[in-house]
């Protein structure tokens, strides 16, 4: 459960945002979370949502986009969307692979008043 | 309604304290190693194993993570290597932020050598960078060899694998070459070592590692 930590570092980034740029009210908290990150969507949508209690961001929404697994083969050059946590090119089966995405733990956006 | 783009990464306090760290170790040619396993994997005991030879050598620290407890810390004590203990309460892991605070106590800027043994845990930790030099990961055979496959995050952040209590091999279903081989679908790049720390077996291949890394830092410090 280190979720609670990581949705906190998300509302701290939001709320400081939305101070620099004079908005009364928070709406919409986008995050962008890659498959192999290790976060749990319904352990941080619920610390969330009990930390958000009390501030300018009580009312918004939590908008949770995955990032796909994606790799490229360093034997055949195949970029892919790997399946699962097996990160063996589909093609050539090379355990050779460079990561591209998937481990991404991003705050994308915020939508104010 | 207003957009405002942010794309920032999400852990950045700790990253930034973690960045503020290494810079720090890089000067004081500090290497650092942050060692990660289940609870009960052979960390203290791989410690206690290593350290003699090494602190005889160098100037050398410990830090220790667990939710409670000082015992880990005696532990390091009697093999008379400096030691702190951060007892996080409930938390599953360490931030860098807390390292930073304990260094003093361990005579950190100081340091050939500082080992920083994380909460037992095969998740939460892999995602706090503690501006460490090397992850090593550890795993025993009482655990299983589909570790890797369950648990890839840690395995994907790993430097060096190193797999504990090989004596008991032959009593438990576990196939050391399977379990290398599925650490390595997750990150090709692994360095693996098999040891027992009841025996003594692997531990100068471990030791030798780390004396690696001591010279290697110390020249580009």
């Amino acid at each position: 459960m280190h979720e609670t930590g990581i949705a906190q570092s998300i509302l701290e980034i939001a709320l400081k945002t939305a101070a620099e740029n004079g908005a009364k009210k928070i709406n919409n908290i986008a995050v962008r979370i890659g498959k192999m990150s290790a976060i749990d969507e319904a352990s941080l949508r619920f610390a969330f949502d009990a930390l958000k209690a009390g501030t300018i961001a009580e009312n918004s929404e939590f908008e949770y986009m995955e990032v796909p697994l994606t790799g490229r083969c360093e034997e055949c050059g195949t970029e892919s969307e790997l399946d699962g946590y097996f990160v063996l090119c589909p093609k050539c089966n090379s355990g050779r692979i460079k990561i591209l995405s998937g481990n991404e733990l991003e705050i994308a956006y915020i939508d104010v008043d | 309604m207003e957009k405002i783009e942010i794309n920032q990464k999400v852990l950045s306090k700790n990253d930034m304290d973690a960045a503020e760290l290494r810079s720090r170790f890089k000067k004081n040619g500090t290497f650092t190693v942050n060692i990660m396993s289940s609870p009960g994997s052979g960390k203290t005991s791989l410690l206690e194993k290593i350290l003699g030879a090494l602190s005889s050598k160098y100037n050398v620290a410990v830090i220790e993570g667990d939710l409670q407890t000082e015992n880990d810390k005696e532990r390091i004590e009697k093999v008379g290597v400096k030691v702190v203990q951060i007892q996080t309460g409930g938390a599953c892991h360490l931030e860098a932020a807390e390292i930073e605070r304990k260094l003093p106590l361990v005579d950190g800027d100081n340091l050939d050598l500082l080992i920083i043994e994380n909460v037992g845990n095969l998740v939460c930790p892999s995602e706090y960078d503690l501006g460490q030099d090397a992850n090593i990961i550890l795993l025993s055979v009482t655990e299983g060899d589909d570790k890797p496959l369950k648990y890839p995050t840690m395995f994907f952040a790993g430097d060096i694998f190193i797999i504990n209590k090989i004596d008991l091999a032959p009593y438990v279903d576990f196939d050391i070459e399977k379990a290398i081989s599925n650490a390595k679908k997750i990150k090709s790049t692994l360095e693996d070592f098999t040891i027992s720390c009841k025996t003594g077996d692997g531990l100068q291949q471990v030791i030798d590692w780390f004396e690696r890394g001591i010279l290697a830092k110390k020249q580009c410090s």
